[in-house]
């Protein structure tokens, strides 16, 4: 009945050259690393991660799934990516534990619910399910709410969305590592880089931590929170600030939490998994730092959020918190640009603290960019170039100021 | 059952009977008895069922580091019985079953191991994908111990916060040392202790400390000195649960039957922290080495030392360190059967104890450990096997008393980034690079010699004093001397697993991972501890990682046998012990600001909302459109309260400066007796905020904000100058002026009630400012705005004066029809007049020239306005959103407005609605919406996709704000 | 991680009274001639030192003082 104890991914020597070497070994870069084998026969890939496969944000995120985006843009790219988790499950023939239990987004003003008007009539539109519902409705959907006005901020209503959900993210990374390894892409833990060799505006070479030198004509800068630093080593700057940020499990329970639910002005959302722990999500530190150290204040703000939105929750325990790095914009896009301004130069990165939902889809299409050089039109608007014309994203409504103030 | 009363050690009054409600049935346990001790001495044996195999569990140890001990006591589920005081009348139920720990129905599930490999989750269950939902159903509901009680109150929770000099964290004898010898030196000390009271391993030991002094004495001798040292803040019963950057510790602290509170919830911040948390056990890796009646040492002796009972009648141990000695040796004497004690160890033992474990009936055999436990539910007979796997030999008993040795509870350092590497004698992970001013001592390094112990203890303290600037290095070198003089830490036992059938033994209770399933693991690459844990879940339940911290690295490192790394730690992540979120919640304060008017309006019906720190009110009546407010302001007057605006003096001979830094309009015109209206734009052209700035005095300015910036203000303007040293002061006054709006054709009569100051439009026109007093003695500030569209006056007052200028109003309007109205109507009369609201009409991708407002833009390159480049770089650009005003046609109904939030769609979305009503002043719907350049024009149609529509679209036109009043002939009456 | 800051006016403080106010990028530029590129750069492009960066901060819930310090963004301290 069951197969023998194989590695996932095969252990392989490092080469000195390949055709494209992606650093970091975050979803992002191996889910590119998986669909440059499959659907461009590119199979002649490393993956450079200077830990282990998942120690990124990939590894650390909650994994909440939607498509209930603000801007068209982003939704487009969201619904397709959140399509592809059961096509993946079956294709890679690896339990991702997709949950798609539905995401409920509390309002608590009537601001707050036309601002998730604006969300539910652009899915609508598209044909995605989303719907506005009403306090009683959310309690419907959550009895643990508490919708009375008991609250600080009064739930309003919310936005309901059926499709979405969340996954172990985890089990999304091994299974799409075990894919790419089986189609022969290589895998290399433990293996950073430490600097780009670039000439004549053309990418040549990584450099790692032992000093080797891996030659290849295409290099993707996929390090997630550390992606700041391999692009100053192409001497290239980039509009993030990478920010610490927290979630926390509470012990296993017996389900009694069948929807993610989110609050904004809360700034909390939480969820139940299906091992029975609260899994939520904090807010980022409000300042700039590579350390992914916790700190008090979240695990207690959060307790604050959640006690409130959810009385029972009081008498329910956290167990653990940990920290990753967010690598955020100033407009909540990601940054995604290559052959520009260095040829061979992929970048994929600036997700923040949203990036585990696209990544398979996203990294279907950065295949596509790094395979043919030109930039599909579904990834185009999240270009840089975009701040030098003023022209920033919409996915948050109003400017963000997670770094210096501008 | 009966208790030993006699012992000096013991915590319970076996006198004071206390009652507590267990499955239904009523028992008895006695005061000082933990939840677990008082089951246990009713002859409770098991104590739950493991999550995934639904095996059962009972009593192991006594400081909460598995989930075997779980209960739902008082309505929280998850409990550790074993740390928890019985309170009198308690409910305690048992989680995880169908039916009792005893008969569960769901044992079965033990035989299906084999079933269930490292990572079996991921292989199964996702093929035909139709099936998956139904699988994950039954996942869902076998997974997660107990249930969660969807009405629990709870009690009260408690918060303190402290600052201190030296926190120690531990009150054991090294711990209280410390304290102690910081304290002397004159500090502050912050000392917490996770057991109800001091002395730590001490505590219930009747070893010598010294010939005639026994440890626990000398526990309770440390104690007292610390409970009466000034300087010494102790909390006793107060778990750890991190231990932050820069020395902050949070722990929480349960609350006794005196106490106030159920629980609290402690952070303290210090100079200097010293950790000297001791030791838990490492447990002994055998074939069914967690069926009920094998215990760790320290739980059998605890239960008889400090409990009065005695773990069971016939007891073997198999331990590998003197302290597992000790405890057989004493419960021995105590009176439980002991025929036999294995230790693994083949030399290297205190002679003493072997000496007198010869001299007893006890069989003592070196080189042994246990095998394998029999017994369906409970323990009947073990076999022991000799450590090379030669030799058997078996033992009927009901306990098992096994322990691989200690391990260090070295989390909190782990937490403040210490790095800790394998040491080879003690088999610890010990401290190897520690970050400033954290001191670990005693039992941390390994040491097990009482005066070293405390050697240690001193030492930390000691440094910790100096770190706090009370240095005492000669006292610091004299212990360092004595340390040396004094036996170093015990050879450990480096035993990973039992030799034998790698059958069910256990690494992990809480996740139900057993050797095998670290090995099948480790087969598929998850050949480190940190991506082990990850794959087969081992550490990461609620026992937080006390069971397997240590076992899994060394496991794993045996896995690798030919492999020279050494076993490495895996990383503790805070909380340490469960804490419930109502104790981290603390006393959830409900934090908002009231304006000075607030109990006007609440007399007059308001409807409040909170808006950002505020509460403001947004109507006036249930009918939210408003008609009447809205009407009563057209026809009559109305009167809003704006306090929530924000109020700033900026002044100093560079004041001007600054203004024309932030603001994006020419301020060198703006003149005594005048407000000039402006905005200001961040770095990329965007609309921040507006207000009117007006000169009171020479290089003297007073100007309003948005709600929204009131608090941000002082931070930007002051961040926008920081490299030009200007000299110019600046002050919020939002919460020393209140503000209020008197709106409507009759306003100026309603003010002259109040004044004898020439109000005519002559004299006061609009745009004027002035200073006067109102009502005989309120000084104001008064300003003649138009944002809702008709004749007002702005009045400034201070905070204390705003509630009575509220009063005068409302009388002096009275026989005009005066009506206060709120935020909905103000953003109905607003809109009709296509004044814009920041975040409403705006939005991160629209500059000012998008919002139509770039008029108010004036070039001045020498200030280097915020936002100038921005509005140069993209004045000409297309392809952006735009702000338009339309209004509702045909085939629509032209008086139904659409929602906000509702989208401009053709064949793609192209925009949004942002605010729109129906108008009763116009009888039209209208409203202002964005909308990308090319559908911008005046005249074209627009389609509005409504949320749950149906995909039937509403027809409207764009056409040029404002909708009321075009020439603005209302607001310059 | 927790962070202490010292405040030139109120001394060492917790870390969350203070707003982060970016690494030191000089001040503005002169207007002349400022191409978007240039001006991009300036507003939203970052350093991301990994290591010791000079900084802004702001004393929001103290004294109302922007100045900088030295932190190192690894291990989130202060360096003095
Ligand atoms: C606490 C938290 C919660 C989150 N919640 C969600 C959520 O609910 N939903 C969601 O969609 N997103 C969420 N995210 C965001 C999401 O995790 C990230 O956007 C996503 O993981 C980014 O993936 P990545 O592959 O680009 O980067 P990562 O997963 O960070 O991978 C980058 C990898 O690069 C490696 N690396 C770095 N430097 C080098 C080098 N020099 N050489 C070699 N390798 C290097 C790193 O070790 C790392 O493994 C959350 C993030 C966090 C931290
Ligand atoms: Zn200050």
């Amino acid at each position: 009945m069951f197969g023998k104890y194989k590695r996932l991914w095969k252990k392989s020597r490092l080469k000195s050259s390949y055709d494209a070497v992606i650093i970091g070994g975050g979803l992002h870069g191996i889910s590119t690393a998986y669909f440059l084998a499959k659907n461009y026969g590119m199979t002649d890939v490393a993956i450079l991660e200077k830990r282990y496969i998942g120690f990124g944000g990939a590894g650390r995120n909650t994994a909440i799934v939607r498509a209930n985006q603000r801007t068209k843009e982003n939704l487009r790219l969201y619904d397709e990516g959140l399509k592809l988790w059961p096509k993946l499950m079956q294709e890679l023939d690896f339990n991702m534990l997709f949950f798609n239990c539905g995401n409920l987004n509390l309002a608590h003003s009537e601001a707050g619910m036309s601002a998730l008007r604006l969300q539910v009539a652009s899915a609508q539109f598209h044909g995605i399910q989303s719907e506005l519902v009403n306090a009683k409705q959310c309690k419907e959907l959550v009895p643990v709410l508490d919708i009375s006005d008991r609250l600080a901020f009064p739930i309003f209503g919310g936005m309901y969305h059926p499709p979405g959900g969340t996954l172990r993210p985890e089990s999304v990374l091994w299974g799409i590592a075990k894919g790419a390894s089986q189609k022969g892409v290589q895998i290399h833990q433990e293996t950073e880089v430490k600097s780009l060799e670039i000439k004549n505006n053309k990418v040549v070479s990584v450099k790692t931590g032992d000093g080797k030198k891996i030659h290849t004509p295409r290099v993707l800068n996929a390090a997630g929170g550390y992606s700041a630093l391999i692009a100053n080593m192409a001497g290239i700057r980039l509009p993030v600030d990478v920010l610490p940020i927290q979630a926390m499990v509470s012990q296993p329970l017996k389900p009694f939490l069948d929807h993610v639910v989110s609050s904004g002005v809360y700034h909390a959302y939480a969820n139940q998994s299906l091992k029975g722990e609260v899994v939520t999500g904090s807010h980022m530190d409000p300042w700039p730092g590579y350390t992914t150290q916790v700190t008090a204040r979240y695990i207690k703000h959060q307790a604050e959020a959640l006690t409130e939105l959810m009385p029972c929750l009081r008498g329910v325990k956290f167990m653990r918190t940990w920290g990753g790095l967010a690598d955020m914009t100033p407009d909540m896009a990601p940054i995604i640009d290559g052959n520009h301004p260095i040829d061979g130069f992929y970048i994929d990165c600036g997700w923040g603290y949203f990036g585990f939902k696209s990544a398979p889809v996203t990294g279907k299409y950065m295949a596509k960019f790094m395979a043919t050089g030109k930039c599909p039109e579904i990834l185009k608007p999240f270009t840089m170039k975009r701040f030098a014309q003023h022209r920033l994203s919409g996915e948050t409504a109003s400017p963000v100021n997670y770094g210096p103030w501008n | 059952m009966n208790r030993l009363t006699h012992l000096p050690t013991l915590r319970i009054q076996p006198s004071k009977a206390l009652s507590l409600t267990y499955n239904k049935k009523r028992l008895t346990g006695v005061e000082g008895d933990s939840v677990a001790t008082a089951l246990y001495a009713n002859g409770i044996r098991i104590f739950s069922r493991s999550v995934k195999y639904h095996r059962p569990r009972g009593l192991y140890s006594l400081d909460g580091e598995s989930s075997n001990c779980f209960m739902a006591v008082d309505g929280v589920p998850n409990t550790r019985t074993c740390t928890t005081l019985l309170k009198d009348g308690m409910t305690v139920n048992p989680q995880n079953v169908i039916g009792t720990p005893e008969h569960d129905w769901l044992f079965f599930l033990d035989y299906f191991g084999w079933a269930m490999p490292a990572g079996f989750y991921h292989r199964h269950f996702h093929r035909p994908y139709v099936l998956w939902p139904t699988f994950r159903k039954w996942i869902r509901k076998a997974a997660g111990f107990g249930n969660v009680s969807k009405n629990w109150e709870g009690g009260i929770y408690d918060e303190l916060h402290l600052n201190t000099d030296v926190t120690v964290i531990g009150g054991g004898p090294a711990g209280m040392s410390a304290a102690l010898a910081a304290a002397n030196q004159g500090l502050r000390i912050v000392l917490i202790e996770g057991r109800p009271w001091l002395g730590g391993f001490f505590e219930y030991s009747p070893e010598p400390y010294t010939l005639d002094i026994p440890r626990y004495e000398r526990a309770r001798e440390l104690a007292r000195e610390i409970e009466k040292h000034p300087n010494i803040r102790w909390f006793c019963h107060t778990y750890l649960m991190g231990l932050y950057g820069n020395h902050q510790i949070t722990a929480f602290q349960k609350g006794g039957e005196k106490d106030y509170f159920d629980e609290r919830y402690i952070e303290v911040r210090s100079q200097s922290v010293v950790v000297a948390t001791g030791c838990i056990e490492r447990p002994l890796i055998f074939e069914h080495n967690e069926r009920p009646g094998v215990m760790q040492v320290g739980c059998a002796h605890r239960l008889a030392r400090t409990y009065g009972l005695l773990p069971g009648t016939k007891a073997v141990f198999s331990v590998g360190h003197d302290q597992g000695l000790e405890a057989a040796l004493d419960l021995h004497q105590l009176g439980l059967k002991i025929p036999a004690v294995a230790d693994i160890r083949f030399d290297g033992q205190n002679p003493d104890l072997v000496d007198r474990l010869n001299k007893s009936e006890i069989r003592y055999m070196r080189g042994w450990v246990a095998g394998k436990v029999y017994g369906h539910h409970q323990t009947s007979k073990i076999t022991l096997r000799s450590t090379e796997g030669t030799r058997e030999e078996s033992y009927d008993c009901d306990v098992v008393v096994a322990s691989a040795g200690h391990t260090p509870v070295s989390g909190p350092l782990i937490m403040a980034q210490a790095k800790l590497r394998f040491d080879l004698h003690t088999g610890f992970f010990l401290p190897h690079r520690l970050p400033g001013n954290v001191h670990p001592a005693g039992r941390l390094w390994g040491l097990t010699d009482p005066h070293a112990i405390e050697c240690s203890g001193m030492m930390a303290g000691l440094k910790a004093a100096a770190d706090c600037g009370a240095a005492d290095d000669n006292r610091l070198k004299d212990l360092k001397e004595k340390l040396k003089e004094l036996p170093g830490p015990e050879r450990g036992t480096k035993l990973a697993i039992s030799p034998g059938k790698p059958g069910k033994q256990f690494v992990c209770f809480d996740e139900d991972v057993t050797v095998k399933n670290i090995y099948q693991a480790c087969d598929m690459g998850f050949d480190v501890p940190e991506l082990n844990k990850r794959f087969t879940a081992a550490g990461t339940g609620p026992g937080q990682w006390g069971i397997p911290g240590h076992n899994l690295p060394l496991v794993i490192s045996k896995y690798h046998a030919d492999s020279t790394i050494p076993p490495m730690p895996t990383t503790i992540r805070p909380p340490m012990a469960p804490t419930l979120m109502a104790t981290y919640a603390g006393k959830r304060h409900n934090i908002f600001k009231r304006t000075p008017a607030h109990e006007w309006q609440e007399k007059a019906h308001a409807i409040f909302r909170r808006v950002g720190v505020w509460k403001r009110a947004r109507y006036f009546s249930k009918d939210y459109s408003c008609k009447t407010e809205i009407e009563t302001v057209h026809q009559a007057v109305g009167i809003i309260d704006v306090s929530t605006l924000g109020k700033f003096r900026l002044f100093g001979p560079d004041a001007l400066k600054a203004l024309q830094r932030v603001y994006i309009g020419d301020m060198s015109t703006v003149k005594k007796g005048r407000v000039k209206y402006s905005a200001m734009c961040n770095d990329d052209g965007c609309l921040i905020d507006d207000g009117v700035v007006t000169l009171t005095a020479e290089n003297d300015y007073y100007f309003t904000t948005s709600t929204g910036r009131a608090g941000t203000t002082v931070e930007w303007i002051r961040y926008h100058t920081r490299y030009d040293g200007w000299n110019f002061h600046l002050v919020n006054l939002t919460d020393a002026y209140g503000a209020i709006n008197l709106a409507g054709p009759k306003a100026r009569k309603v003010l002259s009630e109040l004044t004898d100051d020439d109000l005519s439009n002559e004299a006061f026109p609009f745009t004027g400012y002035r200073e006067m007093t109102l009502a005989g003695k309120i000084p104001a500030r008064v300003m003649r705005l138009g944002f809702v569209g008709e004749l007002s006056f702005e009045m400034h007052v201070s905070s204390s004066m705003t509630g009575y200028l509220w009063k005068c109003l409302m009388e002096a309007g009275k026989p005009f029809g005066i009506r206060p109205f709120g935020l909905e109507a103000q953003n109905v009369l607003r809109m009709q007049k296509g004044h814009v609201i920041i975040g409403q009409e705006s939005e991160i991708r629209t500059t000012l020239h998008d919002l139509g407002m770039g008029g108010l833009w004036y070039k001045k390159p020498e200030s280097k306005t915020v936002g100038a480049v921005a509005l140069k770089q993209t004045k000409h650009q297309k392809d952006r959103l735009k702000l338009v005003g339309f209004k509702m046609v045909e085939p629509s109904d032209p008086k139904r407005a659409p929602k906000d939030g509702s989208i401009i769609v053709n064949d793609t979305i192209r925009g949004h609605v942002c605010t729109a009503r129906y108008s009763f002043i116009l009888n039209e719907a209208i409203g202002l919406a964005l909308v990308e350049d090319k559908y911008a024009g005046i005249g074209t149609q627009l389609e509005i996709f409504e949320d749950g529509s149906d995909h039937q679209r509403l027809h409207a036109q764009v056409v040029k704000p404002p909708f009321y009043d075009i020439e603005g002939h209302r607001i310059r009456m | 991680m927790s962070l202490t800051i010292t405040c030139p006016i109120c001394g060492k403080r917790n870390g969350y009274e203070f707003r982060y106010g970016g690494q030191d990028k000089g001040p503005r530029p002169e207007e002349d001639g400022l191409t978007p590129e240039k001006w991009a750069e300036y507003v939203h492009l970052n350093e991301n030192t990994g290591g010791i960066q000079k900084e802004w901060w702001f004393h929001r819930s103290g004294c109302g003082l922007w100045f900088t310090i030295l932190r190192d963004t690894q291990t989130n301290q202060e360096i003095k």
